[in-house]
């Protein structure tokens, strides 16, 4: 490494203090961008890959505002890298070009106007036609077509009708004028415009075509009820994505339409998308109306002798074992609006579901017969158990005495921690096991159980058997290659957007991150079951869960849009550049996005890391830091503002009082928070063998020295500090950005020692591992090099662990020479505890005072 | 001294560009508006605005020419595109069109804030 940077300190022409500054804001810049970027397009892959693995329903509108989102901030990472690096990599460009020319063309297949039917019969609805129908609509098709339940007979008028009728009356136009005079603050105006728009269409004539379709469709529904039933018309809005699907479902239905009005009641609830509400709700958004289309439904009227609502969880709390039912005598929304008296159920989940609480409106006169509410409750989770999340559930019950199901729905906002409720049966029957750990962040959903295996290193990884849990205290992408076989993955560290969680979504592996002492807890060869959805490891094999979790239900499986998304996937998330020092880690081999994001965000690192050495200053530009009391000099580099303004530059020394840079004046707190004492002793093996290594490595002799040994550069602005340390044999890089956007907040620091032979320089990057590990950073060390990572957290924060880390940068070395002495370790181990706490205490103390 | 921080919304549709200008007016952002490109040129030749948000679908002229129109008006200007029907080719042929980024409609407010915040970064560090 030395080498490296030393030819890449000799290759670079020297420039002037200014044109050093300029070129550090602009490297700074596009550094920043590209982070921000990266984390942006990890999260949307992960949350595509989530969407995509749920079973909950999305449209066109989701995929492509997914990827466009996606591919614009690979599309940054790309620009800001090439920046970066001063023109090289140019040719991620041409891969990167590839890569999206691919996925647009699979986009592009789509037929959107697949949908063209206006009318649609209840028995060819289910998911896979979202898109023409509506969600709504779409839910009480799969309940009949596919949970095989009673719902009232009837059609869909599709959002292609509704679009064929808005177009024939030619009165957007007209609606958009009114809506630009209009002032959404200004309520009474609001109403009005909101009133005259409803009207407007409400006036509007049916176009012809769809008019006969119409009352060719009720004629059938007429045809097969043996009469002319009345019905009610129920709106299914789409074209508001599910990223936001919060609104849908809140436009108008009309009851006990007879079928003269159902042209009428239609352009009613077409009209609806016109609420004073709904026009709001788009317009805070930027949704264009026109582009929000209605799905209605046609369905006939159940004569109900009561009716009401069946949640399958208790609302409040989806652990409780209970399942709520609402009913009232008759049929309408009493219930729903909880304007009269209903009985309200109880009803345990476990089969045979016992009512176990019944509070009822009027004792002689109970809505429904036990065994009714116990049908009712079986019902509820059959269609929990379809749709994989708790339901919301209209329900009416006929004068034959049979169920039928008007309307279901997820519980609130669908999480996307609801797991299938086979599982959270089979949950409570483990309910009494104690888990061996709890906790963490669910990386990857599933249940699996296998035997531990540790892996710490490429030997375990080639050990690594089939159908184990991989154990690990970092997700490095490394261990990807390992999850074709893995039954599940625990890692101690890591977020769900990390590339081996990615990975392991992609192979459907469980993964379980961030628990903290995993490795303690576990022993090489125990054989547990990871509920990573649940985020518990329980010892042993638990068959129920693992039996549940064999049931997942996707019901978006299959469809197209489905297909389309897993296909486009393929160019998106598959990771093939895992080994930043294999020789095929280049732009021509990235293959995917991540590929991409992997590659850029590496070498970002890496080229800003660098720039100091890569833009050596001249002598001059350098202000020496003038301080007594501490091993080594200081040099400070201003690039923008880090020095107060009325500082005297003619002086080629700076003090300490004229810097404001935060990030540097946290680490030099650390730095100076104790006095250093100088060398510990060093015992006669340490010294030997650092005496035996210099002598073998030219490179390492004090006496070659290079224009950066003993140079201790800081780089400054305001918020931002990079510094560079040589101390002794070790080499370090501290970086810091300070930032009021969480994403461009950050710490980062890079350690490599030389000297000392390999045993003990690894020993010594696990004992600085181990320290920052304790103060929160993610470490990962490979060989005797360590990086660390703070980021996307507030600033008194970061400022806190960069005094400590500047602490270690003096300390720690200490350690070094005394690394042969168990004894000695401990109490200087001990002693940067002891010193650690107290610089912490004093922080806090002062940030009260 | 706080810099101040001059907004330039252009969008055809007027309720929207009201709304977004009374709310990004409460979180401290000086906002000018436009309904169309002829309108957006002018402002920004002035110098007044150091981040345009612009809507790709316009009245007189499709986004994508008026970002190269604004782009030579002030090369260094940091446009945010707007899309509400997200086109991966359109949102990169913004970017390559020098858009310093690119917003999907239904806008979340905070993604934008935090969108222009660094918008603002890079126009305060390119001055």
């Amino acid at each position: 490494m030395l080498d490296f940077l030393a030819r890449l300190f000799r290759s670079q022409p020297r420039l002037a203090p200014e044109a050093v500054q300029s070129a550090f804001r602009d490297h700074y810049r596009s550094f920043r961008a590209l982070i921000t970027a990266n984390n942006n397009a990890l999260e949307l892959m992960s949350a595509t890959e989530d969407m995509l693995s749920s079973g909950r329903p999305f449209g066109m509108a989701f995929v492509r505002g997914e990827m466009t989102a996606l591919t614009v901030n690979v599309y940054k990472m790309v620009r800001s890298l090439i920046a970066l690096s001063d023109g090289r990599y140019q040719e991620l460009d041409e891969r990167f070009k590839k890569i999206t020319d691919q996925i647009e063309a699979i986009l592009s297949r789509q037929p959107e106007a697949a949908g063209s039917a206006q009318i649609l019969d209840l028995t060819v609805i289910d998911r896979r036609v979202v898109d023409q129908v509506g969600a709504k609509m779409a839910n009480l098709g799969e309940i009949r077509n596919h949970v095989g339940l009673l719902v009232p007979d009837g059609f869909a008028i599709t959002a292609a009708a509704a679009r064929h009728f808005m177009e024939s009356t030619r009165i957007q136009d007209e609606i958009n004028r009114r809506l630009k005079t209009l002032d959404v603050a200004d309520l009474e105006s609001l109403y009005l415009v909101s009133t005259a728009i409803q009207e407007l269409i409400a006036a509007a004539p049916l176009p012809a075509d769809l008019d006969t379709l119409l009352h060719e469709h009720y004629g059938h529904l007429a045809e097969r009820c043996g009469g002319a039933p009345a019905v009610s018309l129920r709106s299914s809005a789409l074209g508001e994505d599910s990223r936001h699907g919060s609104f849908a479902g809140q436009y108008r239905t009309r009851l006990n339409v007879a079928a003269e009005a159902i042209v009428e009641a239609y352009k009613e609830i077409v009209a609806s998308k016109y609420q004073s509400q709904a026009i709001v709700y788009r317009q805070q958004r930027g949704y264009r109306h026109q582009d929000v289309f209605m799905g209605v439904g046609c369905l006939v009227m159940v004569d109900a002798v009561c009716s009401g609502v069946a949640y399958s969880h208790a609302p409040e709390d989806e652990r409780s074992p209970w399942l709520v039912i609402h009913a009232a005598h008759g049929l309408g929304n009493q219930v729903v609006d909880g304007s009269s008296a209903y009985d309200l159920l109880h009803i345990l989940r476990e089969s045979p579901h016992t009512v176990a609480v019944a509070h009822l409106a009027d004792p002689a006169a109970p809505c429904l017969s036990e065994d009714q509410a116990r049908e009712l409750a079986r019902q509820a989770l059959l269609i929990e158990a379809h749709f994989g999340t708790p339901q919301d559930i209209e329900w009416a019950l006929d004068r034959q005495g049979r169920l039928v199901i008007l309307q279901a729905r997820p519980i609130g906002a669908p999480s996307k921690e609801a797991s299938p409720p086979r599982l959270q049966a089979a949950r409570s029957l483990v309910e009494g096991q104690t888990p061996l750990l709890a906790g963490g962040v669910t990386a990857s959903r599933g249940v699996g159980a296998g035997a531990v295996h540790k892996v710490t290193c490429a030997l375990d990884v080639l050990n690594f058997p089939r159908d184990a849990v991989l154990a690990v205290e970092t997700p490095y992408p490394e261990w990807a290659v390992l999850l074709d076989r893995a039954a599940a993955v625990v890692s101690e560290s890591g977020q769900a957007a990390t590339h081996l969680a990615t990975v392991a979504r992609e192979f459907g592996v469980p993964a379980l991150f961030d628990l903290p002492g995993a490795l303690k807890q576990l022993e090489n060869g125990q054989t547990v079951t990871v509920d990573a959805t649940a985020r518990r490891i329980y010892d042993g094999r638990v068959e129920p869960l693992l039996e549940a979790a064999r049931h997942r239900p996707n019901l978006m499986e299959g469809s197209p849009i489905h297909n389309l998304l897993q296909e486009a996937l393929t160019l998106i998330t598959p990771l093939h550049l895992t080994e930043p020092d294999s020789p095929f880690f280049k732009p021509v081999s990235c293959r995917t996005l991540h590929d991409i994001t992997r590659f850029c965000h590496e070498k970002a690192l890496t080229e800003m890391f660098n720039f100091g050495h890569r833009y050596g200053a001249k002598d001059k530009s350098a202000k020496q830091l003038y301080v007594v009391g501490m091993p080594a000099q200081w040099w400070v580099i201003n690039l923008e503002d880090g020095f107060r303004p009325d500082t005297d530059l003619t002086t080629p020394f700076i003090r300490i009082e004229d810097i404001v840079s935060e990030p540097m004046l946290a680490i030099w707190r650390g730095m100076t928070a104790v006095p250093w004492q100088g060398p510990p002793p060093v015992s006669m093996k340490g010294l030997g063998s650092i005496i035996a290594q210099s002598a073998m490595n030219p490179q390492l002799d004090p006496a070659v020295r290079s224009r950066m040994a003993g140079r201790n550069y800081f780089l400054l602005s305001r918020h931002y500090c990079n510094l560079s340390v040589r101390l002794g044999y070790h080499f370090a890089l501290a970086e810091a950005s300070f930032s009021e956007l969480l994403t461009e907040s950050y710490v980062n620091f890079q350690f490599q020692g030389g000297a000392a032979d390999e045993r003990r320089r690894r020993r010594r990057v696990q004992i600085l591992g181990d320290l920052l590990r304790e103060i929160d950073f993610r470490v990962e060390i490979k060989g005797d090099a360590l990086s660390a990572r703070i980021e996307k957290r507030p600033v008194p924060y970061l400022k806190e662990r960069l005094v400590v880390l500047g602490y270690l940068l003096i300390h720690t070395r200490q350690v070094d020479m005394v690394m042969d002495e168990e004894g000695y370790i401990g109490r200087y181990l001990d002693r940067i505890h002891a010193d650690i706490a107290r610089i912490r205490q004093e922080m806090n103390e002062g940030d009260q005072t | 001294m706080k810099r101040p921080r001059n907004i330039l919304l252009v969008d055809d549709e007027e309720d929207f560009l009201a709304t977004m200008a009374r709310r990004l007016g409460r979180r401290e952002f000086e906002v000018r508006t436009a309904t169309r490109c002829t309108d957006a040129v002018p402002i920004v030749a002035s110098g007044w605005p150091q981040v345009v948000v612009l809507d790709v679908m316009l009245p007189d002229t499709d986004g994508i020419a008026c970002l190269g129109r604004i782009k030579q008006a002030a090369p260094r200007l940091p446009v945010i595109m707007l899309t509400g029907h997200a086109s991966m080719q359109a949102s990169l042929q913004g970017m390559e069109q020098g858009a310093s980024d690119y917003c999907l409609k239904p806008i979340e407010i905070d993604e934008l804030v935090e969108k222009l915040i660094i918008a603002f970064n890079e126009a305060g560090a390119s001055a």
